[in-house]
């Protein structure tokens, strides 16, 4: 029962991830391959912050800013650059821009920041009828379910997400509506940062984070939304959720760089025989 | 056609001529440098024919060089078998890792998005499985490799094992540099080239989509598995770093991205610059790395024909340009 608990709070990381790589790619045709990168460098400066000041929410505050700004950044940069190839070719040059700013985050991260960090939660474990749940995996469960319901709430209730939505369906009738694409993108680029954020942070609050962790966290992230069928948001969910109680079934049967084996093959074996377009 | 042709003679000749200068400086330093060049140029070859010219982004260049290369160190270290006995069969393996991803991806209609995520996944896998089995493959420490050495031509020639390695490895870019301008000048370059364009088209006019795409997966995994083992005998050692994703892949994209995707002198051209630059820059760290990864953004974003087709097109410019000013009409 325990594992369970386990396996549904990493399910709900690799969930979050996934949507962050869903979320571009739906609405921009942009593969982000540094979204790992952002989530480690919202995870390390939550703990720095964290060593300053003292204050977790301070220090969780700022690990957001910090990503989001930089998210920013690349996307008044970087993104503006992508987009302004379209189709196929955006795809392209997309893959290769966030692989690139990936290599070059990653380096700036080994230079600066090279140790582990870990965020500790100081909340008891809490033990039902003699079983016993981390409290990291429970924070876990809470904050990704809280985050999924405001997801939730935007897309469906609000006009921004229904205009994302329009984007996503149709680019051109979005336009023809009066929808400006590029500001949407921006908007649903600094959500999915957010999003990948909020991930780095619960992920070094159960394990530390180092910037070898990136690449790692990218391909769950890319794994999860791909299997998810790229562009479907409840589909993402529910195979972040699947793809996590399977890794961590696996993990404690079979130890965890086997465990991973397992999950890439469980991955591609439904990569290649699920039905419907993957692009 | 003339003065593309010529060139390609001429830079090939300078290859070939190499081990004289090699000779007369009998610097190992060099034969270092000169033999990464080699290898990096035969990847990138094998790489722009799987990605240039049929748009099947192979993220797992590293990993299929690592694997016939680990594949040869545990053979030679558990059983005593020489590499070059094991080198065709784990290449052969390799091509076959190549020919399925190809043939799935074809078969499924996979695009350049989801070929890149299950060769990036699968490069991920080796890595893990490296470290899983370490009581196979020695983990991140690694393993000794030798082996794929002559002896008898050393002894003959006098000359030490590098150099010979380095002759060797010149061959291996000659056949697949070869090999790729014959499968280009054959049917399987008209397919190929309508199959980029438009595959489905291409498979409307009845051309074996699935066919082409996955010999083409197979022939450019394999050179790649070929080439794994020799870059095992420079360094005398693998370790997984060595075939990892910035190590082996990045480094290749960014030389063809130089080059010029989709001609026989990019990866050539490309790869003296890059190993060069890599190997001058390798004082800075980590800071290589971020270079290294500003370069491929920069690249893509703005010089994406790379150096030999623009060269080509200046060259094209200045004699159009003669033309007109010595023609009378003008």
């Amino acid at each position: 029962m325990a594992l369970v608990v386990d396996g549904l709070s990493t399910g709900f990381l690799m969930a979050l991830l996934g949507l962050s790589i869903t979320l571009v790619f739906g609405l921009g045709g942009v593969l982000n391959l540094s979204l790992g990168n952002f989530a480690v460098i919202a995870a390390t400066a939550t703990a720095v912050l964290l060593g300053l000041s003292g204050s977790l929410l301070v220090a969780v505050l700022g690990g957001l800013l910090v990503s989001c700004l930089l998210g920013l950044v690349v996307d008044r940069s970087l993104l503006s650059l992508v987009y302004r190839s379209s189709g196929e070719q955006r795809t392209l040059v997309g893959i290769f821009t966030m692989l690139g700013l990936s290599i070059v985050l990653d380096g700036v991260m080994y230079v600066y920041y090279p140790s582990q960090y870990s965020i500790p939660l100081d909340v008891p474990s809490l033990t039902v009828a003699d079983v016993t749940f981390r409290g990291s995996s429970l924070v876990i469960i809470a904050v990704s379910l809280l985050l999924i319901a405001l997801l939730h709430t935007f897309f469906e209730r609000t006009y921004l997400g229904g205009a994302t939505q329009t984007i996503m369906q149709d680019e051109t009738g979005a336009l023809v509506c009066g929808i400006s694409p590029r500001r949407m993108r921006t908007l649903v680029f600094i959500v999915s940062i957010a999003i990948a954020a909020i991930a780095g942070i619960l992920f070094a609050a159960s394990a530390s984070v180092s910037p070898s962790s990136s690449f790692r966290l990218t391909i769950q992230a890319l794994i999860v939304s791909i299997a998810g069928g790229v562009t479907s948001i409840a589909g993402t969910i529910f195979a972040g959720l699947l793809l996590g109680i399977v890794s961590t079934v696996a993990a404690s049967t079979i130890g965890s760089s086997w465990s991973s084996v397992v999950l890439f093959g469980v991955v591609l074996g439904v990569i290649f025989v699920r039905p419907g377009e993957i692009v | 056609m003339n003065r593309d042709r010529l060139s390609l003679w001429a830079i090939l000749g300078l290859f070939a001529l190499s081990p004289l200068l090699l000779l007369t400086t009998e610097s190992i330093y060099a034969t270092r440098i000169l033999s990464l060049i080699v290898i990096f140029a035969t990847l990138a070859t094998a790489m722009n024919l799987v990605f240039g010219h049929s748009n099947q982004l192979f993220f797992f260049v590293g990993a299929l060089s690592g694997t016939s290369s680990y594949l040869c160190a545990i053979a030679l270290l558990n059983y005593g078998i020489s590499p070059w006995l094991t080198l065709v069969p784990a290449s052969l393996l390799t091509g076959a890792i190549g020919m399925i991803v190809s043939y799935a991806s074809a078969r499924r209609k996979f695009g350049v998005v989801a070929i890149s995520i299950i060769t990036l996944t699968i490069q991920l896998a080796f890595r893990d499985v490296l470290i899983g089995a370490r009581e196979i493959t020695g983990g991140s420490t690694g393993l000794a490799f030798r082996g794929l050495s002559l002896g008898f031509l050393q002894d003959a020639l006098g000359v030490d094992q590098f150099f010979v390695l380095y002759c060797l490895l010149l061959v291996l870019l000659f056949a697949v540099v070869g090999t790729y301008r014959w499968i280009l000048s054959s049917r399987y370059g008209i397919a190929l080239d309508a199959i980029r364009q438009d595959e489905e088209v291409a498979e409307y006019i009845g051309i074996d989509v699935l066919r082409y795409k996955s010999h083409v997966g197979f022939a450019a995994a394999f050179m790649i598995g070929l080439v794994g083992p020799f870059y095992a005998q420079l360094s005398g050692f693998v370790v997984p770093s060595m075939y990892s994703l910035a190590s082996v892949d990045i480094i290749i994209l960014v030389i063809l991205f130089v080059g010029g995707l989709r001609t026989t002198l990019g990866p050539l051209v490309g790869a003296v610059g890059i190993v060069y630059a890599n190997q001058t820059l390798s004082s800075l760290g980590q800071w290589r790395s971020v270079v290294f990864g500003a370069l491929l953004i920069f690249l893509f974003l703005y010089f994406r024909r790379g150096v030999v087709p623009a060269a080509r097109n200046a060259v094209e410019q200045r004699l159009l340009s003669d033309d007109r000013g010595t023609s009378p009409a003008d």
